[in-house]
């Protein structure tokens, strides 16, 4: 395969399936009034729902989606282990018990101020995992920050469970919330997300020679000049931050993050410089194809996108896995 | 490893099997607890006159009725979980392997969705009676991870293949229950809700003999494979080299834990954490060989749950909370206190 024909053919496939993000739903808006509405705006109905509905879901998937995918790559290569993912810092965790805690001790129903405690419960909880993990036996070993996350996220999600059981009223508020996904998110978020997802992933794509060398093992890594445990806190930190954002914006989505580096691998190039955008294209491809599907599989009323990321994205990794053991052993 | 043992907090420094005892102590303390505590208290003395039948006839019937088969069925499932995370990190190489990460928990929550699902009439009850439903979740266990053991052969079943081929298979499964839990009636989405949390209020006589029959098979040739499992902490070409073959006791391992899972979830639900952290908690605090360090996970597994059993009853009453909702509460303190403590070893 040429070089960047994967990568161009991603970009295509995602620009198509932007395009059809905007054009399907209950209604179907044939593209001349979609392009009407993106051009003119306009306030019938059809222009509307392009504008203030389809436009800002295609948005967010592709940004959650992307941050996701890079945010998992990230965790997978500074802890070399192929299970972590961005649910294992305990940061959705965290995020889901800020919220479930301000729900029912303020009683408010503004999405922005949810998703501020989300981010909040994101960040204060990544914190006390570093904190945990640095010391129990600090950066050098990868395991302690991954059970220590673990543990973390344990302890919020059976706090969520035991506020959900005392309090039913909380868990038909938060169903919404907690379940994560890209419809009726609050389109100011993304203009804090985008920039700041955008600035990690540069400076992801400019560590890419380190992380390649600390994808062996940390004495050969600091042979080649590599300050490992820096570099690790440093990646660490960047994916903390990638899923915190996605949390704020998105609610907890989950299989992004893990299913879209192991995807990205599966292309055969092992080069952090090439699945840094692998990985940030396919997760933003898996987010906007489960968002188009979830209109449809109860349609009219619409499913909840994590249900569609593993339906749509497990068989592809399945046949993916099956057709690449004619090639190399993974 | 070895550098943890001597630096136990405790006035004399315990040797392995020492702390061993310790753990089965504390089981037992557990035990002696919850067979005590609930809506009507025992003293310690009362519960052991019960046991032994001399006690007072009220007593005898609630301690052998009521709180024995719930406590039996904690410990057993507890250990039976922890040992089966154990078995699955040792196979994989992985640290977080564990039995909910690698598809098992979610075949079985399938199982009894498609139960559920199937046995139900319209006006919400089931048309055939609830002691069917381990079946059901024992095959949903059981199916997934045959499906996922014949996946991987496909590809020569190296360990990153059975975690990929778990986790995937194991997200579609959760998929399918979520959609269940969406599109079906209340009462079959809260019945559900029970299973997933992982329960034993319901436990009867009946379920604790048969789970002890089936770990009473299980449980012996796990730990006939213990040291197989000591050659699989070298890499894999020196555990060949010592003339183990490495795959089949990989998916040897892999089908015992699948086993241990099933038989556990099928009667208490998904009970989270503790097929995870249990193992950990075992090597961080025992260390040396694989046997100890499966005896020490089948103990602190069994004492995580009976207690979170213990806290529902006694912290939440008359709430019916489900066990499985606080054994991370229950368990993360210890396993934090023992991860930090190892840290600081290490340092």
């Amino acid at each position: 395969m040429p070089r960047y024909a994967l990568g161009l053919g991603l970009i295509l496939l995602t620009a198509l399936l932007a395009a059809a993000s905007l054009h399907l739903g209950i209604r179907y808006t044939p593209t001349g009034e979609v392009w009407r509405a993106l051009s003119q705006g306009g306030d019938d109905q059809a222009a509307l729902i392009v504008t203030t509905l389809r436009l800002p879901r295609t948005l967010i998937a592709l940004v959650v989606g992307g941050a996701l995918g890079l945010c998992g790559l990230l965790l997978q290569t500074a802890t070399r282990n192929p299970l972590a993912e961005p649910g294992l810092l305990g940061i959705n965790a965290g995020a889901g018990f800020a919220v479930v805690v301000l729900v029912v001790l303020t009683n408010v129903q503004s999405l922005t101020v949810i998703a501020l405690a989300a981010c909040l419960g994101a960040l204060l909880c990544a914190a006390l995992v570093f904190g945990l993990a640095l010391s129990a036996g600090g950066m050098s070993s990868p395991a302690h920050l991954l059970l220590a996350g673990v543990t973390i996220a344990a302890l919020f999600a059976s706090g969520i469970q035991i506020v959900i059981v005392a309090d039913e009223r909380t868990m038909e508020e938060l169903l919404f919330w907690l379940s994560g996904g890209f419809a009726d998110r609050d389109l100011r978020l993304l203009a804090l997300a985008a920039p700041a997802s955008l600035v990690i992933a540069l400076a992801s794509w400019r560590l890419a020679p380190m992380l390649d060398a600390l994808m062996t093992d940390d004495a050969t890594a600091q042979s080649l000049g590599v300050p490992v445990l820096r570099t690790r806190f440093l990646v660490l930190v960047l994916a903390a931050l990638l899923a915190g954002v996605s949390v704020a914006v998105a609610g907890p989505v989950v299989f992004i993050g893990l299913a879209a580096p192991h995807l990205a691998r599966l292309s055969g190039r092992q080069s952090h410089g090439v699945l840094i955008p692998l990985s940030v294209l396919i997760g933003g491809v898996l987010a906007l194809a489960a968002d188009i599907a979830a209109r449809f599989v109860i349609y009219p009323s619409e499913a909840p996108v994590g249900v569609l990321l593993a339906v749509i994205g497990v068989p592809t990794l399945i046949y993916l896995l099956q057709r690449k053991r004619l090639g190399a052993a993974a | 490893m070895t550098a943890l043992s001597g630096t136990s907090g405790l006035p004399v420094t315990l040797g392995r099997g020492g702390k061993v005892a310790l753990l089965a102590l504390t089981v037992i303390v557990l035990a002696v607890a919850s067979v005590g505590f609930g809506s009507s208290s025992m003293s310690p003395g009362r519960v052991l006159l019960a046991i032994i039948g001399e006690g007072a006839r009220s007593d005898t019937v609630i301690v052998w009725s009521l709180r024995m088969p719930r406590l039996l069925m904690a410990a057993l499932s507890g250990s039976a979980l922890a040992l089966a995370g154990f078995v699955l990190q040792r196979a994989t190489r992985n640290a977080l392997a564990a039995p909910s990460v690698l598809g098992i928990v979610d075949g079985a929550a399938f199982g009894v969705m498609i139960f559920l699902f199937i046995f139900s009439n319209e006006s919400n009850a089931l048309t055939v009676s609830i002691l069917w439903q381990p079946l059901a979740a024992a095959s949903g266990a059981l199916v997934f991870a045959l499906a996922i053991i014949l996946l991987a052969v496909r590809t020569g079943a190296p360990p990153l293949r059975i975690i990929l081929y778990g986790v995937a298979l194991g997200a579609l499964a959760k998929a399918g229950v979520t959609l269940f839990m969406i599109d079906g009636p209340v009462h079959r989405a809260s019945q559900a809700a029970i299973w997933l949390a992982g329960s034993v209020h319901q436990a009867r006589w009946s379920d604790v003999s048969t789970l002890a029959c089936v770990l009473a098979l299980i449980v012996p040739l796990t730990m006939l494979l213990t040291r197989r499992m000591d050659q699989l902490e070298l890499d894999e070409q020196s555990a060949a080299a010592t003339g183990l073959p490495v795959r089949a006791t990989q998916l040897m391992l892999f089908a015992l834990a699948t086993c241990l899972t099933a038989a556990a979830v099928s009667f208490s639900g998904a009970i989270g954490f503790v097929g995870l952290v249990a193992p950990h908690a075992a090597r961080l605090a025992i260390g040396g060989r694989a046997l100890p360090q499966a005896v020490a996970a089948a103990l602190i597994g069994a004492a995580m749950v009976v207690a979170a059993d213990l806290v529902v009853r006694v912290a939440f009453a008359p709430l019916e909370v489900p066990a499985g909702a606080v054994t991370a509460v229950v368990g993360a303190p210890y396993f934090l206190f023992i991860l930090l403590r190892a840290g600081r070893v290490h340092a």
